[in-house]
């Protein structure tokens, strides 16, 4: 992305980021405090799928079952083994992150369509095998899921600790959206014979980012879990993946910014504006509808054709004129420091 | 001796189709060598078999003393092999710049973590590599479009940031897949400064090209093929003059 949007994340993170950490302070009521730790909880998800999906181009609404195996993780070390709730964390990223690989190395290969259906299969699979595991998983009746301990055992702390992580996250996400094996991903999507040309290691790369998907993921899945406080093969429906999905799509491809607001709106909204809440996923239907219509290129765009439009206009362009020297010299120079 | 890239007798079938039948070709550094031949001659299956998008089924694929024969098209741009393609494969989201900048992948030492956490290495990397490619695309003449994007560049431009793309590699040897197609007169003239220079930086450079006159004017060596034969090669005047080359395609 162009040097605007490096700019706007450098002058516009600090205003957004301490409202957002004074939110307990005046939030309204806990119930939005515990909507916003929500979206956070969301957001650590979709910042390492937005890797996968808008940068690299692969398909996957399976992420619900990488988050229910992190969120079972959690429950089981934290709640039955009464393991310190950290260890349960990490290990739940470190699970996550063991099965996006097992689920990656035989699906990344496939071609696009067959890809979004094998993570469809695994969603199905797992949420089978959570039922089937009774005495593993509670079955049907679920299982509860401890918190936190102190300062992160209140609404507001834990709220906090989820801003807290998912502020790295997102930082992390923006680190490797502009350093070059980030622009990497972006050529596998766009055109991965150019990248291949190059020497990129498409493969790879991919398998990289998708274990990366999957330890946030799992992350995603502990705290979801701790936050909920109480889980059932219910709670991972099929429909969350293609929630998460579908926050990437309405944000737009390969922006950071953009998905980040389609999680935040996708889920705030028809919590707080109760028309929406009857129509449910007739909302969700009909959003998707008008971006994909309207904005093709998702809400991260729109911003980006807002601000070309701020600036002012380029004369003409100059005539496509090579200069021998200074070409010969640069030539030059970069093999010698090799 | 410098090494050169070079194909040993290759042979290459698609099905019962033999697309390249014993064909070799030596591509010295600091050499123009074109490759002509009328449609479906071979020469774009023969630019891909040297960079690795094809397997061959008979012969090799050596550069020096190497057998690259059964190495990756990755492989064989880390040995500083660099191609441009038919109709330029460009990322049309990105810049210029970054366009380019892809180019550098094969210097880049920063992975997965190193990015994630911008260390200090991984920052440094980038910021040289940005200042690399800048310096490319200025001498191509590309300097005034480096902010834009990839998707609104004419052809002349899109094909120019093809061969910019390339020559961030740092390639020993270029293959230009057709790269006057559909230029101007004039944009030709300026490709041919680009590619005069590229020779005398002490480049290897593969011409696969319809453009005859403009293969001829720029070579040092030029091959001809035909049904996926040679059928001559050596110096463009002599080659010019092959009647079997005047036959088979320039016309009388």
């Amino acid at each position: 992305m162009s040097g605007m949007r490096r700019v706007r994340f450098h002058t516009g993170w600090a205003v957004p980021l301490a409202l957002l950490a004074s939110l307990p302070w005046w939030a309204g009521d806990q119930y939005q405090l515990h909507l916003a730790a929500l979206i956070a909880a969301y957001w650590i998800l979709v910042a390492g799928l937005n890797l996968v999906v808008g940068f690299t181009g692969q398909l996957s609404i399976g992420h619900v079952g990488l988050l229910a195996i992190g969120a079972y993780a959690f429950a089981i070390i934290a709640g039955r083994h009464e393991l310190s709730p950290w260890i349960a964390l990490a290990s739940a990223g470190g699970i996550g992150g063991v099965c996006g690989l097992l689920l990656g190395l035989p699906s990344l290969r496939l071609p696009g369509f067959y890809f979004a259906m094998a993570t469809m299969a695994f969603a199905l699979i797992v949420s089978e095998l959570i039922l089937a595991l009774g005495d593993l998983t509670g079955g049907g009746v679920g299982l509860s899921v401890p918190g936190f301990p102190e300062p992160f055992d209140t609404p507001q702390g834990y709220y906090l600790l989820l801003l807290g992580i998912a502020v790295v996250i997102t930082w992390c996400a923006w680190n490797i959206a502009r350093h070059p094996w980030g622009r990497a991903l972006v050529a596998i999507r766009d055109n991965p014979v150019a990248a291949e040309s190059v020497g990129v290691p498409v493969f790879r790369m991919k398998l990289v980012v998708f274990v990366a998907s999957g330890v946030t993921a799992g992350v995603a899945g502990a705290l979801f879990a701790s936050l909920q406080s109480y889980i059932t093969p219910d709670t991972f429906v099929f429909e969350l993946g293609l929630f998460f999905f579908v926050c990437i799509i309405i944000g737009g491809r390969g922006s950071i910014a953009g998905p980040l607001v389609g999680t935040a709106i996708l889920t705030a909204l028809p919590e707080l504006v109760a028309p929406l809440a009857k129509l449910g996923t007739l909302f969700y239907g009909l959003l998707l509808l008008a971006v994909v219509l309207l904005v093709p290129e998702g809400i991260g765009r729109l911003f980006e054709i807002v601000l070309e439009r701020l600036r002012p206009r380029r004369e003409a362009s100059p005539v496509l004129e090579p200069h021998a020297g200074r070409l010969a010299s640069a030539i030059r120079r970069q093999r010698d420091e090799a | 001796m410098k090494a050169s890239l070079a194909a040993d007798a290759v042979t290459k079938r698609f099905g019962g189709l033999t697309a390249l039948d014993d064909v070799s070709l030596e591509l010295r550094p600091g050499e123009v060598h074109g490759l002509i031949g009328p449609n479906g001659s071979g020469k774009t299956t023969l630019l891909n078999m040297l960079c690795g998008y094809y397997p061959v089924d008979g012969g090799a694929v050596k550069f020096g003393d190497e057998d690259l024969s059964r190495e990756s098209v990755q492989r064989r741009a880390d040995a500083g092999i660099a191609r441009t393609f038919q109709k330029p494969r460009l990322l049309p989201t990105q810049t210029v710049l970054e366009n380019a900048m892809l180019g550098g992948w094969r210097d880049g030492r920063a992975g997965f973590f190193a990015s994630a956490f911008a260390l200090p290495s991984a920052r440094a990397e980038q910021r040289a590599l940005r200042e690399r490619a800048r310096e490319l695309l200025d001498g191509l003449g590309l300097g005034y479009a480096l902010e834009r994007r990839a998707n609104l560049l004419d052809h002349a431009e899109s094909r120019f940031l093809e061969i910019g793309r390339a020559l961030v590699l740092r390639p020993r040897f270029i293959l230009l897949d057709e790269p006057a197609g559909g230029l101007t007169g004039a944009e030709i003239e300026r490709l041919g400064i680009v590619i005069s220079t590229l020779r005398d930086a002490g480049i290897g450079v593969l011409l696969v090209e319809h453009h005859t006159e403009f293969v001829f004017g720029i070579s040092d060596r030029v091959t001809t093929l035909n049904l996926g034969k040679m059928i001559c090669h050596g110096a463009p005047a002599e080659v010019r003059h092959d009647p079997e080359v005047i036959r088979v395609y320039l016309g009388a």
